[in-house]
């Protein structure tokens, strides 16, 4: 087998150094019932590298992909440009092959491209610290809640009904097993109800957890609420799913959050059928002791050297073991390695740039949209909600726009059965060009 | 513009090996930034009164910087392709090349988990069978492959569980017993699940000691976490009695499938009376650790616990496969999406490579080499429970703590020998522990020339030649570094 280096007689050798006969000696100490019968499991013969790739390619080529449509489809996950160049660093086997650094000496490449990734997260979101990864958008969001239960002491979580419905579903499951009470306040004309949300904060409030741009693309101001948690000494929870907006609208910094959490799927990482992506989590400096996960920080070697290390590990589940603030372990670490790469070729002007074009794009669409379909109204990101006269309009549609290699969008009730099912949540970055948009209107004009 | 915070302006320190600055301190006025598709028309008025009013300081480098710099950071590292890497219940092992080209294929890369199903029949057809894969290799009838990682495995075991101790109406059902010997996740995940923990001391052997088991079997009892084989490397050979007593008293079995790269293809957790077992297959089916993630952590369970599986699941009807995201009776959903699929494809990806002829080789490879590795240093280092051990192997500084030299010190001296050191002061039961898992991809010379690198340690240890112990590591670009100031005074960004 190609990837077992002993020959026949290696085996032999070593098994004579520790005194036994034959490979089944190893396994002595299981009870015999449970040995399984050479070759009894029913699995496949094995595959040589040739078929394998073979097997993956038919696999693949069944697909229909972003590489040979056009992608309108966002809904927490988004088509954005991966250069070359990430994909080319987090396949260097130093990168890609080594465990969480535990032995800081030799692991710097991994722990200073933490730190640098950190910083730029934290630039980027406009909060004081970031830690150094969540699995990816859900979980961090529910991680966000516990955190802030810490925090204050308290145990109510409201969450805004128009942030992602992926989101609301983790976190109230991670949170139904605890004491506290979960509220969840409705959302209309898809966007979000500041003035709702804040008449259900009480005392016994820990965080209002609101998403931003929202799940429609809904970009909003964040004044009044930062008021009411102030009043109600809770704090406010900003949840995002693009994190490139951030390059061009107000950062949940600049509107004053206490957690900032989402996705950072859009800094270099390729859709992959929802994974593995990148989780988020940032918060004020004042907070850090009680962040989940893990984190980088700065210090000094024996020669007075500048280095890294993980660092506020007594938080963690390897020492605090059921006191932890979190039971997470492994993260997405070659996910910030891939942020932090990506972000370095970017800059701000990059940034700037993606954010500016998935925005426009869209402003493109919503310019020239027939009568017949409606956008939700008010300023939007890089994503709103179509609505059709009927579902019959919808499906016309979705097949005329599927004849000419067009995701065109997400049918809402597909992410929240409570929805009526004649419209369509539509997401355009700057992989989408101008013709792309002629050709969705075309599409909308024929279907009509 | 800043210079880097070597006071010298040549950055080599030996070699080619290179000083490199934080990419803040390189930073300079922009050149043209990268070239970019899309639309370049404006934007909305609407979305124009929220701009953002402070720049966020990303200092953008130019593409040949860039590459450099990150791949200057990659030199600083040590991974299983620059050499052994025995972290015990870790499973550093060979992660294959061809798994990286195959799921950068672009219909498996690029495609959005919200495509219509017609659209994604090839990638749901692969997931699907390595669902039938794991439920067969591990020894159970069905499987979720939404966890992101070990820990989210037992936090969504857990859950079920707790489902199915719910339905069978005894939600008062909140201990979870956990070895002493267990990983920290295992207790931080039950107290996420709601529940407590209660510690079981490990025996003399350090198994878990079925007298001590009894002791706490009660009517509150909702689940015993046990991970076989344990992290003393040994295998818990009451397994049946053990999980036939949790039964008895009306508790699950919740199996830490961490180590499961000692069994695949030798025996099955799921015909031993285990409930639900995480599988770890950034462990076990070698898919890339990548500096701490990501992983997957699917779950396979039982008949008990199969009602209670999260949603959305893969479910095939006829020839078609489809995503299910309701259920009544699940434990609900656990991720924002149906798993780490890039990763699980890399898993698929390996097990086609053993197939049913060659799987089982190994768990026989990675048992013999963890043998071996004991056998060389058994004598050099104290074994604090002996006999056969599994997949990895246990040691303690006890020999050498009367030279005044610690596990830590032979840990840092083995990385100016070229190894990257063992798992140490894991597990917690023994004092100074070190605990050795070479796993199945190393060969006869590596596995010798790191005993020989173990057995000089000792010997400089007899020797009194340990001030060189205690310096250690002299070679690679950082020497030790002073964690305690880390937490004090944390400094977890860069301020220019």
């Amino acid at each position: 087998m190609r990837f077992l280096p002993h020959t026949d007689s290696d085996r032999d050798t070593m098994l004579e150094a520790i005194g036994m006969d034959v490979m089944s000696d190893l396994f002595a100490d299981i009870p015999s019932e449970f040995h399984l019968e050479q070759d009894s499991l029913d699995l496949p013969d094995a595959l040589s590298e040739a078929g394998i790739v073979r097997k993956f390619t038919q696999a693949s080529e069944q697909n229909r992909h972003a590489g040979n449509t056009r992608c309108f489809l966002g809904g927490g996950t988004y088509h954005h440009f991966v250069p070359a160049v990430v994909d080319y660093v987090i396949s260097r086997g130093e990168f890609l092959t080594a465990y969480t650094p535990y032995q800081p000496e030799i692991s710097q490449g991994t722990l200073q491209t933490l730190f640098e990734f950190q910083t730029m997260i934290a630039r980027l979101t406009g909060m004081d610290v970031s830690n150094a990864s969540m699995y990816e958008a859900a979980t961090a969001t529910a991680e966000a809640a516990l955190m802030a239960r810490r925090i204050t002491r308290k145990s109510k979580v409201v969450m805004a009904g128009s942030v992602n419905p992926r989101y609301r579903s983790v976190t109230q499951n991670y949170l139904s097993r605890l004491d506290g009470e979960y509220v969840e306040v409705a959302t209309h004309d898809f966007s979000t109800d500041v003035d709702a949300i804040i008449a259900s904060i009480d005392e016994d409030t820990a965080c209002v957890i609101v998403q931003y741009p929202d799940f429609y693309g809904s970009v909003y101001d964040l004044a009044e609420l930062r008021l009411a948690c102030d009043a109600a000494k809770c704090l406010m929870v900003i949840a995002f799913s693009d994190a490139s907006a951030f390059a061009l609208i107000q950062s949940p910094g600049e509107c004053g959050a206490d957690i900032a959490v989402g996705s950072g799927q859009s800094l270099g990482i390729p859709m992959g059928f929802g994974g593995p992506h990148l989780g988020l989590l940032t918060c004020k400096q004042k907070y850090v002791r009680q962040m989940p996960g893990r984190v980088c920080g700065m210090t000094t070697d024996a020669d007075g050297k500048r280095g890294f290390v993980l660092t506020l590990s007594t938080r963690e589940q390897h020492i605090r073991r059921e006191k932890a603030t979190s039971n997470i372990c492994s993260n997405q670490g070659l996910m910030c390695t891939a942020a932090a790469t990506y972000m370095t070729l970017m800059g701000d002007e990059g940034l700037k740039t993606v954010a500016t074009r998935s925005a426009a794009a869209l402003h493109h669409l919503l310019s020239n949209l027939p009568k017949h379909v409606t956008a939700a109204q008010g300023a939007r990101y890089n994503e709103t909600v179509l609505s059709f006269v009927s579902e019959e309009k919808r499906s016309a549609f979705l097949v005329e726009a599927r004849k000419r290699d067009m995701f065109a969008g997400i049918p809402l009730e597909q992410l929240d059965t409570k929805m009526a099912s004649n419209h369509l949540l539509v997401s355009t970055t700057e992989m989408i060009e101008e013709a792309d948009i002629q050709d969705y209107l075309v599409a909308l004009e024929v279907a009509a | 513009m800043s210079t880097a915070h070597t006071s010298n302006t040549y950055s080599a320190v030996g070699g080619i090996q290179h000083e490199e600055a934080l990419l803040f301190e390189h930073a300079h006025e922009a050149s043209e930034a990268i070239s970019l598709p899309g639309v370049q028309g404006d934007i909305s008025a609407e979305l124009s009164a929220f701009s953002r009013q402070e720049p966020a300081n990303i200092p953008g480098l130019s593409e040949p910087e860039t590459v450099r710099h990150f791949v200057r950071m990659s030199q600083w590292n040590h991974g299983i392709e620059t050499g052994f890497y025995p972290l015990g219940s870790c499973t550093m092992k060979y992660n294959p090349r061809v798994n990286e080209q195959v799921v950068r294929l672009s219909g498996l890369a690029n495609i959005h988990p919200d495509q219509p199903m017609d659209s994604v029949q090839g990638v749901l057809a692969l997931l699907y069978e390595l669902q039938e894969w794991l439920c067969e290799i591990a020894g159970f009838s069905d499987v979720t492959l939404q966890p992101a990682a070990g820990a989210h495995g037992e936090l969504t075991g857990l859950m079920m569980i707790r489902a199915c101790l719910d339905a069978r109406g005894q939600q008062h059902r909140k201990k979870v017993l956990v070895p002493d010997s267990a990983h920290g996740t295992n207790p931080a995940s039950a107290a996420l699940c709601g529940m407590y923990c209660v510690e079981l001391k490990s025996g003399a052997d350090g198994r878990i000691d079925l007298d001590e088991l009894k002791k706490h079997l009660d009517d509150d009892v909702a689940a015993l976490m046990m991970t076989n084989p344990n992290t003393v490397g040994a295998f818990e050979s009451d397994v049946k009695e053990i999980c036939q007593l949790v039964h008895d008293a009306g508790g699950l079995v919740y199996g830490d499938g961490a180590n499961l790269n000692a069994l695949v293809g030798m025996a099955r957790p799921g015909d031993m009376g285990i409930d639900c077992l995480h599988i770890n297959v950034h462990k076990t089916f070698s898919t890339p650790h990548g500096g701490g993630g990501p992983g997957a952590g699917p779950v396979v369970v039982n008949d008990t616990l199969a009602p209670y599986l999260p949603v959305p699941r893969i479910v095939k009807e006829g020839e078609t496969y489809r995503i299910e995201t309701q259920d009544e009776k699940s434990c609900g959903t656990v991720l924002g999406s149906i798993g780490q699929v890039g990763v699980l494809l890399r898993a698929h990806a390996y097990i086609a490579a053993f197939g049913k002829n060659h799987l089982h080789k190994i768990a026989q490879d990675a048992v013999l080499n963890a043998n071996y590795v004991l056998h060389r240093l058994q004598d050099a280092y104290h074994v604090p429970f002996k006999g056969l051990c599994k997949h990895e192997c246990l040691l303690t500084d006890e020999f050498q703590n009367k030279h005044g030299i610690k596990t830590l010190d032979v840990a840092k001296q083995l990385i100016d020998l070229g190894f990257h050191p063992m798992t140490i002061y894991f597990p917690l039961i023994v004092h100074g522990a070190m605990l050795i898992e070479p796993t199945e991809t190393e060969s006869k010379a590596t596995l010798d020339s790191f005993c020989d690198a173990m057995l000089e340690i000792a010997e400089q240890c007899e020797a009194g030649d340990t001030q060189v112990l205690h310096d250690a590591p002299m070679k690679p670009i950082r020497r030790r570094l002073d964690e305690t100031q880390a937490a004090r005074k944390p400094v977890l960004v860069w301020s220019d």
